[in-house]
């Protein structure tokens, strides 16, 4: 049952994006990609998903639309012209240096949101983490904090607060 | 170091100004860029490529690349699947008995002991399967637009090279995608491909009308061919099942390539010499 709810999971994620890359729904795209999502989700159910559970759960899905949107119309546009004005400004005041992130989120893909957050905003890469320490070496532009609890509250706080709620 | 900058900046100025010149001047020959007009081969093979009036030259797919390498010249991409097919053979040849089971069975090579941080882990897992439905919707619709076995079959590859690379060699090998199912898939892939070429002999051999090896669309004289369509959906005969024969031969060949050259040298080195076997 555990297996089935997991194939069942990746079945309609395959299938999903099967569709959006063919850029068609006739009947031919519609049954190769049912034979195709199944025998890709049997066969990478176990990989995927551990918890299929959560799958049901269906406001997830709901925090993870306002996330995105929040993401990418405010938090990235921000860092983008924050970044923006210090390679324009003529002193260019950056203040680089690597600062060690903790966070609090359980499962892997929330950490994994986490850190593909950090990173993909610019003036912050995530340079390695350590799961055994529960924490990310942040490289940052402008490293106005070095303690760690203060540098969460700059670098990743409001993406561990969605993160915490999609997949958590 | 700055007089060697500006030396390779000069030359690459040289290089763009002389080319100009020799074209301009037509110094490599009279169209040494593609011609305005389309010549006329390839306005040939456009006008048949899916030309239902046509029934004697079409070869019924929208995309003349496909119809081109499957069917006009479609010999020679099977001798291509065979050099690439003996290749294979080859590498399968030096590396004869050497097998990672020993090493498998080995309590430290268990899951969490190699690859890159979990950060790297977890994005693989997410993108393995959506990497085969990729690489899926290239071989299928390799008939209907850019595409096809060999490149699907290529990106479909990705998938357990990202995991050998993110992971391990070993958690590919104990997640199933080992030497052996991949062999059975290239196989398969092969077998498919080899019968698709006579299937129109088995046809005409059923029905006694005339047919030739590696047929597509009737011809004039061998009035049996694959249907072009099935309910009204275009598959284009032969290029369709083709397609997918060779996305599976590709997939499973570029796999088990992968999982050869990631096996360590010691190990390698043990079997070859003798002092190891299974």
């Amino acid at each position: 049952m555990r297996f089935v709810g997991k194939v069942l999971g990746v079945f309609f994620l395959v299938f999903i994006i099967y569709v959006v890359f063919s850029g068609s729904v006739s009947a031919y795209d519609l049954i190769t990609g049912v034979l195709v999502a199944l025998a890709t989700s049997v066969i990478t159910a176990n990989l995927v998903i551990s918890n299929p559970s959560k799958l049901i759960q269906v406001w997830r899905l709901g925090w993870l639309l306002i996330y995105s949107i929040r993401y990418f119309f405010v938090d990235e546009v921000r860092a983008h012209l924050d970044v923006m004005r210090r390679i324009l400004h003529p002193k260019m005041p950056i203040n680089p240096g690597i600062v060690k992130v903790p966070y609090e989120v359980v499962s892997d893909y929330a950490m994994l949101t986490i850190a593909n957050s950090i990173t993909n905003t610019p003036g912050t890469v995530v340079v390695d983490v350590f799961p055994e320490e529960k924490a990310f070496y942040v490289h940052w532009i402008n490293a106005v904090a070095t303690e760690s609890a203060e540098a969460r509250k700059h670098v990743s706080e409001v993406f561990e607060r969605f993160a915490k709620r999609i997949f958590d | 170091m700055r007089i060697k900058k500006l030396l390779v900046l000069g030359s690459l100025i040289l290089l763009v100004l002389t080319f100009s010149l020799a074209f301009a001047r037509g110094a490599l020959g009279y169209y040494p860029l593609p011609l305005p007009r389309v010549r006329m081969l390839a306005s040939w093979y456009l006008y048949t490529t899916l030309n239902p009036q046509y029934t004697n030259f079409t070869a019924m797919s929208p995309v003349a690349v496909a119809a081109i390498v499957w069917d006009y010249r479609g010999l020679d991409t099977l001798f291509e699947t065979a050099v690439f097919f003996l290749a294979v053979v080859g590498a399968l040849t030096l590396m004869r008995g050497v097998t990672l089971k020993s090493v498998l069975n080995n309590a430290n090579n268990k899951d969490n002991n190699y690859g890159l941080s979990l950060i790297s882990k977890t994005a693989a897992r997410l993108l393995t399967p959506l990497i085969i439905a990729v690489s899926a919707s290239i071989a299928l619709h390799g008939h209907l637009t850019h595409g096809g076995g060999f490149q699907g079959g290529s990106a479909a590859a990705v998938a357990p090279l990202l995991v050998l690379v993110i992971f391990s060699v070993y958690f590919l090998l104990s997640r199933g995608i080992s030497e052996k199912p991949m062999f059975m898939l290239w196989t398969a892939g092969l077998l498919g491909i080899y019968l698709t070429t006579l299937a129109a002999v088995f046809i005409g051999l059923l029905t006694g009308l005339n047919a030739y090896v590696f047929q597509n669309q009737p011809k004039f004289d061998a009035p049996v061919g694959l249907p072009a369509q099935i309910s009204g959906t275009l598959i284009s005969g032969s290029l369709f099942f083709l397609n997918i024969f060779e996305y599976l031969a590709v997939a499973g060949e570029f796999t088990l390539v992968f999982i050869l050259l990631s096996m360590p040298e010691e190990v390698v080195k043990s079997f070859i010499s003798g002092e190891t076997y299974e």
